[in-house]
């Protein structure tokens, strides 16, 4: 078992010791001193420089463990391809299309995907893909134009740094509807159960396109008012959440005297 | 910053990209809602880059591409279609555009596309 540098959390610290990555486990020094095998991992999220792990036959639990791209990256691939998880042997393009603009040199990648509690991973010789769960717009499956073949594919789009990003798996059509079921169950809290009114759906398009409340007050022709009761239907049916709260003031007579004066001219 | 032609046969559509565009410096010269329009237009106003949605009536976007790149090798189009229809791609690509977005789109990443393309 080759050994690493890496800190990990311990009561509410970070500290460094070193870990063990292996062919069916990986272990972590003192002060844990924990020998973890592979298959007992029900859940792994990667975030910058860091990954967090849960296992045990429980599931409760949770490893945070920080290292380089390098380190990480090799135990995450372990983990993927032997977790207690959903797994299949596919082809993916992540992303494929970013902002609604296609990426002209995506390409597919053969590795392997895993459904865990809280996301899905991608992960191929040169990539690594999570897409949390929660951060999952929506699941279709669709065909899509491959070497000149219409062929059955699952369109994941999520949302990554604010941006929405499409992503697409390839793989038998028995297996596709196996991961479209499953992922359909897993992320069905976000799906939309309710009918949209033309006018909300028109405010959610611009909202998504980047617009502001005032260009899309000028757009659609809305008061102030309209876009309001708009947006509390978006909000109360979870499809949208408030970013800031802006004022809109006017002045005073002390504000108006303070204008006055500053628009006085010198000569009078 | 470029001189801009926006081709989509629904209202919102175009103005949502001539808010976008123009939020991002650009001049939007001009506007049609199906591929002959845009062609006459383009003729007319020579813009650096056209912005053409695939499904129009009459004349289709790759219809109205193809006679945009007989009349003028050298036009900038970037390809604009709805969700699902990204097969189009190979089709417009090989057509002459320069660039393709999908709806529904955000603002910033249409951007970025218009800007490579008229930089390139």
């Amino acid at each position: 078992m080759k050994s690493v540098p890496v800190k990990v959390e311990h009561e509410g610290k970070w500290i460094p010791t070193t870990m063990g990555i292996g062919e069916d486990r990986f272990r972590i020094d003192a002060p844990l001193e924990r020998e973890i095998p592979y298959k007992s991992v029900v859940d792994l999220e990667g975030k910058k420089n860091q990954v967090v792990i849960t296992a045990g036959p429980e599931g409760e639990l949770i490893y945070r463990i920080a290292s380089v791209e390098k380190v990480l990256s090799v135990l995450k691939k372990f983990i993927i391809t032997q977790a207690s998880a959903y797994r299949l042997n596919a082809f993916f393009m992540s992303p494929a299309i970013r902002g609604g603009v296609l990426i002209q040199d995506a390409r597919w990648e053969k590795g392997a995907i895993a459904v865990m509690k809280t996301g899905i991973w991608f992960v191929s010789q040169e990539n690594q893909v999570c897409i949390p769960l929660e951060d999952v717009a929506g699941i279709e499956l669709t065909s899509r134009e491959i070497q000149e073949k219409d062929l059955d594919v699952v369109k994941i789009d999520h949302l990554s740094e604010n941006e929405v990003v499409t992503s697409f798996v390839l793989c038998p059509m028995t297996t596709l509807q196996v991961l479209y079921n499953f992922l359909k169950e897993a992320t069905h809290d976000t799906e939309v159960g309710e009918e949209i009114d033309p006018l909300t759906g028109q405010v959610a398009m611009l909202v998504y396109s980047g617009m502001d409340s005032s260009t899309i007050e000028n757009m659609l022709k809305l008061s102030h008012k309209d876009l309001d009761v708009a947006y509390e239907k978006l909000l109360g049916m979870g499809l949208a959440e408030v970013l800031y709260i802006r004022k809109e003031v006017q002045l005073t007579a002390k504000g108006v005297r303070y204008i006055s004066e500053t628009v006085k001219s010198p000569m009078e | 910053m470029g001189r801009i032609l926006i081709v989509d046969d629904t209202m919102f559509m175009r103005t949502l990209l001539k808010n976008i565009l123009f939020s991002g410096g650009h001049d939007i010269v001009g506007e049609a809602a199906d591929g002959a329009e845009a062609l006459a237009r383009y003729r007319e106003l020579k813009p650096d880059l056209v912005t053409m949605d695939v499904v129009m009536p009459n004349v289709n976007g790759i219809e109205a591409l193809k006679a945009i790149k007989a009349s003028d090798p050298s036009a900038k189009v970037i390809m604009c279609t709805a969700v699902g229809q990204e097969q189009m791609v190979k089709l417009a690509v090989k057509s002459g555009a320069r660039g393709y977005i999908v709806k529904p789109f955000q603002a910033p990443k249409v951007l970025e596309e218009v800007k490579n393309v008229l930089s390139a």
